[in-house]
């Protein structure tokens, strides 16, 4: 176990695109990340039960964490995006942790994993903490702090309003219209 | 430095409920992937992106507040959002350059 008192940087940057895919046929819903725009065509192709059309594509990005005092690395290729709470669901657990700790003046955010492997394996707690690290060793914690939850505490994922914080549209000189919900 | 300075000494005008704060640094972008991974607590962010998003985004990264150029409207729920989280949104008439030279100016750079 390490003794360090991590101080985390960001490593590994890659601006890309996280891709949604939705099956028409089944209505799963999954993504991946993607170094090229890949255009929105309302082209499907079947892969195996599932009949795949692409549904939005989210410039972003992906990175590491690297601790500046041991070199430990983090890998978080398996971070899709973070997502705010929009208080949709009043028993939801993240509505509930959001309104607890914004008392404290703590802000949640809810890690999301790709679709579908993350409902399967979510991301591990310990790299939330790390993220939650991360976000608070940058700020002024005098003011405010960050808490990074899992997506696996959203009552109904299928109901959920929550915003990721993605750049939807950045490639179209047009004003994006309102999100539609993704699920 | 701190907001109401450039409040003040620039004409920006605030739009959300906030507390004052010192300025650190500006940095310019309309994209929240790039705002995430490169502004830093304190930084004074300059963009013409006017959605709701760009809240939390600012929030993750404590930027001091967000100038909206270029005279852009912005939405009641994106300063609705902004007051919650006691983020700071500015509007100017200026373009991003001109804010740029005046920011530049009183001193701030790219920090």
């Amino acid at each position: 176990m390490s003794e360090c008192q991590h101080r985390w940087q960001m490593t590994n940057i890659q601006f890309g695109f996280v891709v949604f895919e939705k099956c028409f046929h089944c209505n799963s819903l999954r993504t991946y990340f993607s170094l090229e725009d890949i255009p929105i065509l309302g082209d499907k192709y079947r892969e195996g039960k599932h009949f795949w059309s692409r549904v939005e594509n989210a410039q972003s990005f992906r990175f590491d964490l690297q601790c500046t005092e041991c070199n430990h690395l983090e890998e978080f290729e398996d971070l899709m995006g973070l997502l705010y709470c929009t208080g949709c669901l009043p028993d939801c657990e993240v509505e509930v942790l959001r309104k607890k700790y914004e008392a404290e003046r703590t802000w949640v955010l809810v890690a999301f994993g790709h679709l579908p492997q993350t409902t399967e394996e979510p991301i591990p707690s310990h790299k939330l903490d790390i993220l939650t690290e991360y976000f608070n060793q940058k700020r002024d914690t005098s003011r405010s702090t960050i808490k990074i939850i899992s997506f696996n505490l959203i009552e109904d994922i299928s109901r959920c309003k929550g915003d990721f914080i993605h750049d939807v549209g950045m490639l179209s000189m047009e004003p994006p219209e309102e999100r539609k919900p993704l699920f | 430095m701190t907001t109401q300075d450039l409040i003040e000494k620039i004409g920006l005008r605030p739009l959300s409920k906030f507390e004052h704060r010192e300025v650190d640094g500006v940095f310019i972008s309309d994209m929240l992937s790039d705002v995430m991974a490169g502004a830093k607590s304190g930084n004074l962010w300059l963009t013409i992106q006017t959605h709701k998003s760009i809240i939390p985004a600012a929030n993750l990264v404590d930027v001091s507040a967000v100038v909206i150029t270029g005279g852009k409207e912005v939405p009641e729920e994106t300063v609705d959002l902004a007051s919650k989280y006691n983020i700071a949104i500015l509007s100017t008439a200026l373009a991003t350059f001109e804010l740029v030279g005046k920011l530049y100016g009183l001193g701030l750079g790219a920090d």
